[in-house]
This record gives C-alpha cells, structure tokens and sequence, in this order.
C-alpha cells in the first residue's frame, strides 16, 4: 500500500460518561466499512460494541481499557484510539492522550459541558491535543447544540464556532446544514449511508448565513488570505478550510459539528471534519528525553530513515496471547528489526506485526512513522521506549503516583490459585499505579491502587477474564507512622549464655526530616568498627518497616549513631543489627510518633444549587476546603480530604446532589491523623494482634 | 521567633495604629489605588494577620483564578517567615490554610448575592469566617445595593471586611467609583506611589478625612514597611 503520511490520523475520542462515545465509535467503524453490523453499546442483541473488549465494560456499560482500531475513510487512514471515560482511570486516560494527535471531544446536546468534560479537556490541553467537538445525541427531548456551543466557551474557555447547524431537532432531525459549502446534507437510506446534499431550506437561511458570517470571521483570523478574500466576497471552500486548520492545529479554533451517533445523523461529516481539521503525524511535535544525556528533550522527527523510536502504551492479554500496542514517533518498525527497550535495558526481536481492528487483526510486515501498530510477545511494561539505532531515548516520563489503598485478597479455590498470580503479574505491567505484595506476615496477597473502584475494577476482571474468584478483605488506607521530636537512644544487645554469644551497644538519637529516611555515622573513635556500622544501618532501615503504634512503616525520620560498644568475640553483624532494632524501638516511642494518613485533593463539580451540601459533605469528612469556584449555574470546590473519609463517597455525592455532581480526586500528601481517630486506630491494631496471639 | 512575636511584632499592628485601631467586626475597609500598586499583597498581609491569629478567612477574588491567590498567600507567608526567621514555618503554614478558603467568582456572571450565599452556605457547614477579603471587585458596575448588602451581611455576622478598588486616575479626594457607597465604607486607603516607596494615603477614617500617615509599602517586597 502506497504510504502518504499526511493521510494519516491518530485521534481520540473523549467525553464525558455516557454522551455515546463508544456508539460513536462504533458507527464510525461501521461507516469505515470495517465492521457490518450496527450494535447498541448495551445492546439487546447481546453483541456490543466491539470496541469495549471487555465484557465487565459491556455489563456496566463503560469503556475502562483503550483499544486502537485502524479505518479507512476515503483516502485517509484513521487510527481511532478509544480512551476511557471514567474518572477513576485517568492513568489510562492521561496514557492515551500520549499518543493521540487530535482528538473529537464528544458532547452530549442535552448535558453539555459537564464536569467530566471539564477535567477531559483539561487533560487534552496539558498534553495540548487539537481538537474538534461534536455534539452528540441530538435526537434527545431538550436537545440544545447552540447551547452546548455557549458552554464550550464559558465553561471550557475555547474559541467554539458551529461548523454546521442541525436540520430540525429531538425527534425532527432530519441532517445538518454545513456551513462551508452552504448545503443541507441529508443522510438516507439504511444506516444513514446515502448522503443527499441539498439546498438550505428557506427557514433556515437566515440562520446559516448568520454563522457562517461568524465562523468565516473567526477563521480570517487564521489566514490573511481569506480575509482578503472575504472582504471581496471571493472566498472558496479550501481557503475557508485552510484557515479553520489552521486554527485548530494551533489550539486557538474549535471546530463544533453535531448531530446523533444512535440515528446515524452527522457521522460521515464528522469523518470528512477529522480529516480535514486534525493534524497528521508530522504536524505534532513529539518530544523525547535522551537518558544518556541526563534527559535532555529531543524533537523527534516523523522520518521513516531515522532510528526508530516507538512507545508501548498499551498491553492487551487476549485471545491471540499477549500484544503490546505500539505508536512508531520516528523511523519505521519491521519485523526482525532489533529494538532496544530503555526502561527494561534489554534487547529483543520483532516478531510478528499486525495491525488492529478491535476484533480482527491483519498481519503486516513493517510499520511506518506516525503509525500504531501491535506487537507479538514482546516482554514488557506498558509506558516503556523502544529504540533503534543505538539510541537510548524514553518518550517523556509520565508521573506516577504511589498507591493509597490496600485490599487483601485471597482465593477461593484450588483452580483460582493458580490463576491469581497470572492475573496480577498482568495487571501490574498494564497499569503502573497497580501494585501487589505478599504480606509476610499473615502470608495474604494484598492489592494496592488509587481508589475503591480501581480495585474493584480488577477484582472483577479476575473473575472475567481468568476465571479466578477471590475473597476480598475491607478496603485499607494506606498509613504511615512519623516522629515528632528528636528522642535519645542507648541501647545494648546481649545474649551471652551459652554458645556463641551476642553483644552489640548501639547509642544515639532519632530526629524528624523531610524524607523518608536518613542514616547518619558520627562516631568518633572506633566505638563501633567500621566493619559493623552497614549492620547498624540495616538493623534501622528494618525497624521502620514496621512502626509500633499500628504497623505501618515509618517515615520522616533520620537515625543518628554517635556511641557505641563492641566485644571482640561476641559481637557480630546480627548483634548489631538486634542492637539498631531495639534501640529505634526504645528512641521511637520518646520521639512522640504520630500516624500519617494519605489526604486526597477532591474536587467536585456541580450545579451550583448544590454547592451547601458539597460544602457540608467536606466538612462531614474531616476536609479541608481550599476553594470553591463558581459562575451563574456551576460551581467547583477544591478540598483536600483523608482517603479514609472517601469510602463509598461517590454513592453518597450522588444521593445528596440529585446525580447531578461529579468528583476526582487523586493523592496530595501525607497527613497528621487527628488525636481521636488515632487512639482509634491504635486500639484496633492492638484488639487486632491479641486476636491473632490466641 | 515563635508565631506569638511574629502576631505582635507585625507590621499590621503599626498599620492599624495609625488608622484609629483600624476597622472592626461589621465594618468596611477599602484599598483604592491604580493597578500594580500592592493592593493585593496588602490584603493579603492583612488575611494572613488574620489567619496567624486564628481567625477564619475567605478571600474573595474577582480577577484571579484560586490558584493564584493560593500561590499571593504562599510567597507572602513565605517572605514574611523568612524575614522573622519563623520557628517550624511548615506547621505554621498547615494551620493557616485549614482556616483559609478561597473562592472564585466570575466578576460578569456574580452578584453580590451569590458571594452573600456562598458564604452563608460555607458557615452553614462549619466554616464561619471572621474577616472576608474581597479582591477585583468592580466598584464601577456594581449595582447600587452590592455595598450595603455585604455591609449588613458583616454586621449580622461580625465580620471584618476589606475590599480593594481599581481606579484609573487619581483624584482628589474620594474616588468617584466609590462615592455611591461612601456612607457604608469606613475606611479607605489611598496608594500613592513615590519616587523609593509607595505611601498610604488615607482618604476616609470613620469620621476623618484626607490625612497622611507614616505608613508605606516596600517596593521591591511590597509588604508594609516596619517602623
């Protein structure tokens, strides 16, 4: 196939739960002629989207993982990256945004801007994604797209211009009006296929020319070109594109189309707008870090000759085994090319290449620059570089942030077992804020993550997709212990009865600091040899493992040695190690300790006739608010509140705001527990261990 | 220097002073000068002085994202430790922002109503706030009522209020954007900048009028200068 880069499109779809962005999705397959048959996302066919692949996204009816499915449209070649839209999951969200060059921020004509659209584009503008908007569903009872429009530029501050204007609404629509071409455009026929193109009804002349006075004055500002033209009246379709390309390509435009996915009205025109709005690969500037030069930031460049540089952003473990979806940024991928990953330091061969539809997929034997394509068997996490050419670059590291909650887990069964500890190794490389551990003292497998419904999620895709049912303990946060004061140590370790015996003194002091854990050696004069001071550090470095109000490691604190005493034959390396141990544990509990809990940064989004109860939420659950934003209708409270505070918190939001709010939160800093709970917690732990004494 | 000194030791003290014990719960206060001058970082010396005595703030702003404000509260505080050399600033600074909120209104969209209810709704949940700041507040549009409103609104819930002004031009005098609302102001302060410093003019005190006074900003800090 004849390889014309600047055909090609990467784009995402975004949007706010439930505007129909999978139905999206699947009409455009559809009309790309990849796939035959039109499916409702919780279809009563019982066939679904394909592409929500999953079947726990099929029964709650979001899409939580992103697929990359490649489409033809006319001459173009589209690679439709489906993002997940719940807020839970922006790893993976903020992971796709990575690789999109532009994207279709999907609005709903009734909802509007919502708050989840707030927080979508957000993200589309931190990783400045140009976009286009489509107005979703306006086949609705109150379905308003001039409004939408409006909000699109209070709300979410963009420069929005109608493209088109709907032929009747609700349950009249009838086609679009495009206001470039100045043709109704009627879409006929079994699935919309037939496109009629028209003359504007009378009606709604006036209406057209008024926006297309407004969108042509806002393009000229683009391009002198048509400006010049405009004034003359002598402007044509390409300048009037050109110009709106422009635009958006600059994140200065935002294009609105419009019209109803579940209809099949507006989608080939939708099509035709990502062709000729979004930008193709080379448009993009793609950034790398060179790790051999301390992370200086390369461009790269979208050459099919230069080295390959190429980001895995997604792994999938499906029935073909396991693939690694790959976005090619510089060079090309073929099969028996030799990459080198740079995060894992390991060579490996290409193997087998293909391309995906989310259900089919078709083999090829190089991919190009600026393409997306899928890889065989390649051992590997999901964010890591490969590169070609003895390059050691790592496409922007993306922030990662340590989990918060912890869940225990434990099979129910023989056959379960066995296919737990396949499924965790897999989710662990598939999403970095997923991680698991063995606890070695109640020898339980514990899951942490980012949230309540994070786990959940993959609770349920254990059942799935490994037929593996577990049992699950109560949600648990995360604590840390800190010091408060700086307390004195001094400490002996002495077992001499018997066989080879055990000394070791150990004295000096414990202090707080800012990181999590420091040793200092200022011992004068040999009071302990040098051979044994590595054991002191060790015996340390031990003892804040586990803190002894509740059991949760220690942090913020600095272990000063300045004395000591040794014995020529007993002592030994475990000596001292005991010697550190007990002497941290008797310094600790001088040293006032304190129990840290991880504080989440919430923001919640809501009409504004709710914003006393959001108000009296916060500060049910011990938070802080650090402020509220609002204009007429809409209003945004920022709070910092504990994590321990925010179980079940989304059940509880929508109960007392009529559905109608909307929360994220993600983790701010560790915080000091209040005097009351903490005697709470303590009493627990301490029920907790004489329990397990019996 | 432990927070006790760094409360008594405050410029704000002298400010206060020098302006009649300056206003007093259910009074109104204004900073008018032209742009640029320091009226947010005055309002902002003057919420942390709040704070640091363990009142509740809200601060008001019209013109500027809470981020910002945020980061106005952050630099100012920070400066002033660092000045007073401030034992454990970090505990200091948790204490101050438990007791601070801010809010962010569109100037177009809000009336004073809406800023009435919100804070209100705040008190409602627990948060009662003694001093309320109000920054970027366009004097010019405002409906004739906004003023006497808020003024009620303090008196009712014992609140020190400060607002800043923007004008265009000096004028001798009261400024005319602020003339429609003069009976409910109590004081208001004028910034006048000079060739090393930027003084405090004040216009309105309780019963006087048009007196100078020691009191300036520094420059370069644009906190209010010690004696």
């Amino acid at each position: 196939m004849a390889y014309d880069i600047s055909k090609m499109r990467n784009i995402g779809i975004s949007a706010h739960i439930d505007s129909g962005k999978t139905t999206l999705s699947e009409r455009i397959l559809f009309y790309c002629n990849k796939i035959h048959a039109i499916h409702e996302v919780r279809g009563k066919d019982g066939v679904g989207a394909v592409m929500d692949n999953m079947e726990l996204e099929r029964e709650r009816g979001i899409t939580i993982q992103s697929a990359s499915t490649q489409v033809n449209w006319k001459e173009y070649t589209i690679n439709v990256i489906d993002t997940p839209g719940h807020v839970d999951f922006t790893v993976e969200v903020e992971r796709s945004l990575r690789v999109l060059d532009g994207a279709i921020l999907v609005l709903c004509s009734v909802g509007g801007v919502q708050s989840q659209s707030i927080t979508v584009d957000r993200q589309l503008k931190r990783y400045h994604v140009p976009r286009i908007a489509f107005v979703n569903k306006c086949d609705r009872t109150g379905a308003n797209p001039l409004k939408v429009r409006m909000q699109l530029r209070e709300k979410l501050g963009l420069n929005a211009y109608m493209m088109q204007l709907p032929i009747g609404l609700e349950d009249k629509l009838e086609g679009v009006i495009d206001l470039v071409a100045m043709k109704a455009v009627y879409f006929e026929g079994e699935g919309g296929t037939e496109i009629r193109l028209a003359e504007i009804p009378a009606h709604l002349q006036s209406d057209a020319k008024k926006y297309r006075e407004e969108l042509l004055d806002a393009a000229s500002m683009f391009s002198d070109e048509l400006a010049e033209a405009y004034l003359e009246g002598t402007e044509t379709e390409e300048m009037i594109n050109a110009a709106i390309r422009k635009g958006t390509l600059s994140e200065q435009l935002v294009p609105v189309f419009l019209g109803s996915a579940y209809k099949n009205k507006g989608i080939q025109t939708l099509l035709d707008g990502v062709t000729k709005f979004l930008p193709n690969p080379t448009e993009v500037k793609n950034i790398a870090l060179d790790l051999d030069k301390n992370e200086e930031q390369i461009v790269l460049t979208c050459d099919e000759n230069a080295p390959t540089v190429a980001l895995g952003f997604k792994l999938e473990d499906g029935k073909y085994g396991q693939l690694t979806y790959v976005r090619i940024y510089q060079g090309s991928l073929k099969k028996g090319d030799e990459l080198y990953n740079t995060r894992a330091r390991k060579r490996f061969k290409v193997g087998r290449l293909v391309r995906m539809n989310s259900s089919e997929m078709v083999d090829i034997s190089e991919g190009v620059p600026g393409d997306i394509v899928a890889l065989f068997g390649i051992d590997c996490a999901s964010g890591d570089t490969f590169c070609g050419g003895g390059l050691n670059y790592a496409m922007s590291s993306m922030y990662v942030p340590e989990p918060v909650i912890d869940l225990a887990i434990s099979p129910k069964d023989k056959k379960s077992a066995d296919q737990m500890g396949k499924a965790l190794n897999r989710f662990t490389k598939e999403d970095p804020t997923f991680r698991c551990y063995v606890d070695p003292e109640s020898n339980q497998t514990i899951i942490q993550g980012m949230g309540e419904l994070h786990l959940e999620v993959y609770v349920e895709r254990m059942k799935r997709e490994y037929h593996c049912e577990v049992e699950t303990g109560k949600p648990q946060v995360a604590y840390r212990e800190a010091i408060t004061q700086r307390a004195d140590f001094n400490y002996t370790h002495k077992k001499q009865t018997g066989g080879s015996g055990q000394y070791g003194r150990v004295a000096g002091f414990l202090e707080p600091i800012e990181a999590d854990y420091e040793f200092v050696d200022s011992i004068k004069g040999g009071a302990i040899p040098n051979e044994y001071i590595p054991s002191c550090d060790k015996g340390f470095r031990e003892a804040v493992k586990k803190g002894s109000l509740i059991g949760f490691p220690i942090v913020g604190v600095r272990a000063t040695i300045n004395d000591g005493q040794f014995h020529p034959v007993d002592s030994s390396d475990i000596a001292f190690q005991i010697a550190a141990i007990g002497g941290f544990r008797e310094a600790y509990l001088k040293a006032k300790p304190a129990i840290l809990e991880p504080i989440m940064k919430v923001s919640i989004e809501g009409p504004q006739e709710f914003q006393g109860n959001i108000f009296g939420l916060i500060n049910q659950r011990r938070g802080i608010i650090l402020s509220s934003t609002e204009d007429e209708s809409f209003t945004r409270v920022d709070a910092e509140v504990p994590l321990s505070e925010m179980f079940g918190f989304s059940t509880i939001l929508r109960s007392s705001t009529q559905g109608k709010a909307e929360y994220s939160m993600e983790f701010a800093k560790y915080g000091r527990v209040p005097n009351s709970v903490a005697d709470t917690l303590i009493k627990e732990y301490e029920a907790k261990r004489k329990a397990e004494q019996k | 220097m432990v927070k006790q000194d760094l409360i008594e030791k405050s410029a704000v003290r002298n400010f206060e002073k020098s302006l009649g014990g300056g206003i007093k719960a259910g009074e109104i206060g204004v900073i008018a000068s032209k742009k640029g001058l320091g009226k947010t970082s005055i309002l902002v010396q003057l919420g942390i002085d709040k704070l640091l005595q363990g009142s509740s703030v809200v601060h008001v702003s019209f013109n500027q994202q809470a981020d910002h404000v945020i980061t106005w509260y952050e630099d100012i505080f920070n400066e002033l430790a660092k000045k007073k050399n401030l034992d454990k600033p970090a505990e200091v600074k948790n204490e101050l922002v438990r007791k601070r909120i801010v809010l962010n209104f569109n100037q177009d969209a809000v009336k004073t109503d809406q800023v009435i209810k919100t804070i209100r709704a705040l008190a409602e949940g627990g948060s009662i706030p003694e001093a309320i700041i109000i920054d970027g507040f366009n004097f010019e549009n405002a409906d004739a009522d906004s003023i006497s409103g808020i003024k009620k609104f303090a008196k009712e819930m014992n609140l020190v209020v400060w607002y800043s002004a923007n004008l265009d031009t000096a004028e001798k005098g009261l400024p005319s954007v602020l003339l429609p609302f003069a009976d409910d102001l109590d004081i208001v302060l004028y910034l006048d900048p000079k060739a090393d410093c930027i003084s405090i003019k004040v216009l309105k005190e309780h019963q006087r009028t048009d007196y100078a006074t020691d009191l300036k900003l520094d420059v370069k800090s644009l906190l209010i200068a010690e004696k």
